[in-house]
């Protein structure tokens, strides 16, 4: 029999239904992928399981019995538990303290929590120092935190949403271990994932939902990756090439590159100088220390790095908002460290900002407004605004980025996260002068489409003999789209790959401070 | 939630305008009837406090150019704060920003201003009204530009620094107060010469109302004109919904943060001083009495439109006439209206609750 079935599941969040009629069991003992682009239901059908949300319509069994839960706390009592996309963890305490938390009823002494942890290690191997402060932990044991956290109750039924998208490649394989082990004890695992190489190494079964709808459930033994990317997107993949291929990550492998996605072999004269870029936050800590890079006219040099090893940071300093407390940064000529973002927009430096809706656009306001957020002034007369004017360019601004709104006014919050990036990218790359243009993780949270399209648009750019700098966390997207990969390892660069020379295991390497090149 | 506003507007204004129409009318018209209320529970007879207070509002052209006359000043109180809020800022502050443009305008009036031409001589007290105001209210954009003070507290303890300021000068005879003459003499101003008045509108019939009429009105224009069609009601607006990315589109914020403060005080200071000029005549240390804080429902009520302020200012300045004659002659507490005032902010206040609702379904 199996472990949870769900029947005719529909959940609608206003005129917007997430879930539609979704039928599927889920077996004891197995691990079953969801798979999906960002808003195909996957996270809302796991909030429902969890008893985040109830359903608007269908019910659901749990062990034959039915189940209902009308909140977290009833779904743990059930056996049914999650880690979620963002832990809750308390930083500024120890791993056991953490474990402790939320059980003051259950009686338990920390030598208990210790003693489960042990069993824990043992049985899994999820092996962690009860004794170390979260906020000393790496996000992958943080993570493994959180796993234990789950399976200290002996669960029937854990739920993963999208878990790896913040782990590094060696992390990523410890935790696929970890759900095959759960699995082999007649637990469930739920896993959520939109990364096609992740599934076809730990799933027993993948449930395909597009648009709330569930397209197939397939068992993965012998199954056709490709026509799982088909069911996922809606469309064959091979018309989109090598960028679909790595933004979903087939087979876990790089992706070859065709002749047109390698740029000029020899890229151009500098146009960007960094050279001993130090930055320390407002407590003192050193999180740029020492950065020196170059990035030559027309090519696209990727930073690669585990988050939080000063990614952020170069991010800002290049965009203006933070200043750097030592080292220097030259565009072009032109010294822009510690400038304004609008001496730094006049030198010729584009920014797509890693925080889309904090630092790229107003989402509040029009996406005509959105789009000359930067030149306000340019249509106007008098100091009044000529909005007729402004309508018009941004309307052929929208037709060449391939910006789809109902109308330039419609507020920036009414478009899909693809749409509101390719806006970003044509207001940077409409910017005059333009000779460098920073992309920091361009793609987070965009569905395969519009990935596609910030692709062609960073290539188009650096054909154009634009210096491209793209920092991500995506290993395949650096491979499939730089011509040259530099790690950025606790705030320095600590080696570089050229193209034709990417690998998945140097450059891991290299991201956990292992291995020079 | 009326302050955050502007999220509300976008987009959605066409569906919104019935409603925002309804709600203020529906509102106000319950909360007289809760008014009346209370007129019939304090004894009092009802017909003749409704009496008492239509004669005080409109009874004749004298009451009704005074209730105009109070409306102006609660108007330009009203526009500065929606000036404010359209950078996401409230200024509370209207109350002390009234006191220091009303103080200095008599400063000048009565130290130099007299004797200039050309109608100079009421036009630079009112300058100086102003400035004083825009500084009072720049202030608290200043802390918050360069401190992050939160400016509903600075504008709000700005307020409680600039009344007694107004009760020092009239009490110190080296600063405002004028000379005692004899035992009854009151502590404050001497009055302002017969130049610096404000001209009336209509001298030949009686009417108190004066050209300010006319300066609010501009206001109300070029505060509209600003905050709906200009670019640097745009950048304000950036500024106000996300100053990260207004920085980095490549606007200055904090400037516009003081800025935005500086012309909202001003036209509080303003309102001040068209209150001594075009009416009061010299300067007691209660002169604002509430018009601050009156001017400051005015905007909230208004939803940032400048044509609600019109409205809410007229309303209000009417309401204030009327309950002092109808506590004068028909003998209700005053207190009945400034319930009433209340009642009317509380019940527009929690449907804005409902409206919101209605919106984001």
């Amino acid at each position: 029999m199996a472990l949870l079935e769900l029947s005719g599941l529909t959940k609608r969040f206003g005129a917007f239904t997430a879930l539609d009629d979704i039928s599927l069991l889920i077996e004891r003992g197995e691990v079953h992928c969801l798979l999906g682009e960002n808003g195909a239901g996957k996270s809302t059908l796991c909030n429902l399981v969890f008893g985040v949300h109830r359903p608007d319509a269908g019910t659901m069994t749990l062990g034959g019995e039915p189940f209902d839960p009308r909140g977290p706390a009833e779904a743990l009592q059930r056996g049914v538990v999650m880690v979620h996309q963002h832990f809750s963890l308390v930083p500024n305490m120890t791993v056991a303290e953490n474990l402790m938390l939320g059980r003051a009823s259950a009686v338990l002494k920390p030598q208990d929590i210790i003693v489960r942890m042990e069993q824990l290690a043992a049985e899994y191997g999820l092996e962690i120092d009860p004794e170390a402060r979260i906020d000393e932990l790496s996000v992958g044991e943080r993570q493994r935190v959180e796993i234990i956290k789950c399976l200290l109750g002996d669960p029937q039924l854990l739920v993963l949403d999208e878990p790896t998208a913040v782990l590094q490649p060696d992390e990523i394989d410890a935790l696929l271990a970890i759900c095959r082990q759960v699995a082999l004890r007649g637990k469930s695992v739920i896993l959520v994932t939109h990364k096609l190489g992740e599934i076809s190494r730990v799933a027993d079964r993948t449930t395909v939902l597009r648009q709330g709808r569930i397209i197939e459930t397939v068992a993965m033994e012998g199954a056709d990756i490709r026509s799982l990317v088909r069911s996922m997107v809606g469309r064959d993949v091979q018309s989109a090439g090598s960028v679909l291929a790595a933004a979903v990550d087939i087979e876990g492998k790089t992706p070859a590159k065709s002749s047109s996605d390698v740029g000029p072999t020899s890229p151009g004269e500098a146009v960007l100088q960094i050279s001993d870029l130090v930055y320390r936050d407002p407590h003192g800590v050193p999180r740029l220390d020492g950065l020196s890079l170059t990035v030559g006219t027309g090519e696209i040099v990727g930073i690669a790095g585990v988050e939080g090893n000063g990614q952020t940071e170069l991010g800002l300093i290049l965009a203006g908002l933070a200043a750097p407390s030592g080292g220097a940064i030259v565009v072009g000529g032109t010294q822009v460290t510690g400038c304004t973002p609008q001496e730094i927009t006049d030198a010729g430096v584009g920014i797509v900002p890693e925080d889309r809706h904090a630092v790229a656009c107003i989402k509040e306001l029009s996406v005509a407004e959105n789009l000359y957020l930067g030149a306000i002034g340019k249509f106007s007369r008098f100091g009044l605004l000529d909005k007729s004017a402004r309508r018009k360019a941004a309307e052929t601004m929208m037709r060449d980025f391939d910006v789809r709104a109902s109308s330039p006014d419609v507020s920036m919050a009414s478009l899909s996260g693809g749409n509101q990036q390719k806006a970003v990218l044509a207001r940077e790359l409409s910017l005059d002068p333009l000779v460098f243009l920073l992309a920091a993780q361009p793609t987070r949270g965009l569905d395969v489409g519009a990935i596609e399209a910030v692709y062609n648009r960073i290539r188009a750019a650096r054909d154009d003999g634009l210096g491209v700098l793209l920092i991500s966390s995506e290993l395949e997207e650096l491979m499939a789209v730089s011509d040259r990969i530099a790690v950025i390892y606790r705030g320095k660069l600590v080696g570089e790959l050229a193209a034709g020379s990417f690998s998945r295991e140097a450059i891991g390497a290299m991201m956990s401070g292992h291995a020079h090149v | 939630m009326v302050m955050k506003n502007p999220k509300l507007a976008q987009g959605t204004r066409r569906k919104l305008v019935p409603l925002q129409v309804l709600v203020p009318v529906v509102s106000t018209v319950i909360a007289l009837g809760i008014g009346l209320l209370i007129i019939a529970a304090t004894g009092a007879s009802v017909v003749e406090a409704i009496e008492a207070f239509w004669d005080g509002m409109a009874g004749s052209d004298f009451n009704i150019g005074a209730s105009i006359n109070r409306a102006i000043s609660l108007a330009l109180v009203g526009l500065g704060f929606i000036f404010a809020s359209r950078a996401n800022l409230t200024n509370v502050g209207g109350e002390g920003q009234i006191a220091m443009g009303g103080m200095f305008a008599t400063a000048a009036a009565l130290h130099g201003a007299g004797g200039l031409p050309l109608g100079l001589a009421f036009i630079v007290p009112l300058a100086v009204g102003t400035v004083a105001g825009a500084v009072w209210g720049g202030l608290a954009g200043f802390l918050k530009a360069a401190r992050g003070t939160n400016e509903v507290i600075s504008t709000l303890l700005l307020s409680f620094i600039a009344l007694p300021l107004v009760y020092w000068s009239v009490e110190s005879f080296h600063l405002l107060r004028k000379p005692i003459s004899d035992v009854s003499s009151l502590p404050e101003s001497a009055e302002i010469p017969d130049t610096t008045k404000l001209p009336l509108l209509f001298p030949d019939n009686g009417s108190p109302l004066h050209i300010g009429l006319l300066i609010a009105a501009i206001a109300v224009v070029v505060v509209w004109l600003v905050l709906k069609h200009s670019t640097l009601g745009l950048r304000l607006r950036a500024v106000g919904l996300n100053a990260t990315a207004s920085r980095r589109a490549g606007m200055r914020t904090s400037f516009y943060v003081i800025l935005a403060m500086t012309v909202s005080g001003g036209l509080g200071g303003l309102g001040g001083a068209i209150m001594i000029l075009g009416q009061q005549f010299y300067l007691t240390s209660d002169f604002s009495s509430g018009y601050g804080f009156d001017g400051l429902v005015v905007g909230l009520l208004s939803r940032g439109s400048a044509v609600g302020v019109v409205i809410g200012a007229l309303l209000f300045g009417f309401l204030r006439s009327g309950s002092i004659n109808m506590e004068i002659s028909a003998h209700v507490p005053s207190a009945v209206v400034l319930i009433c005032q209340g009642l009317i902010v509380i019940v527009i206040a929690g449907s804005a609750i409902l409206t919101n609702r209605k919106v984001t379904r």
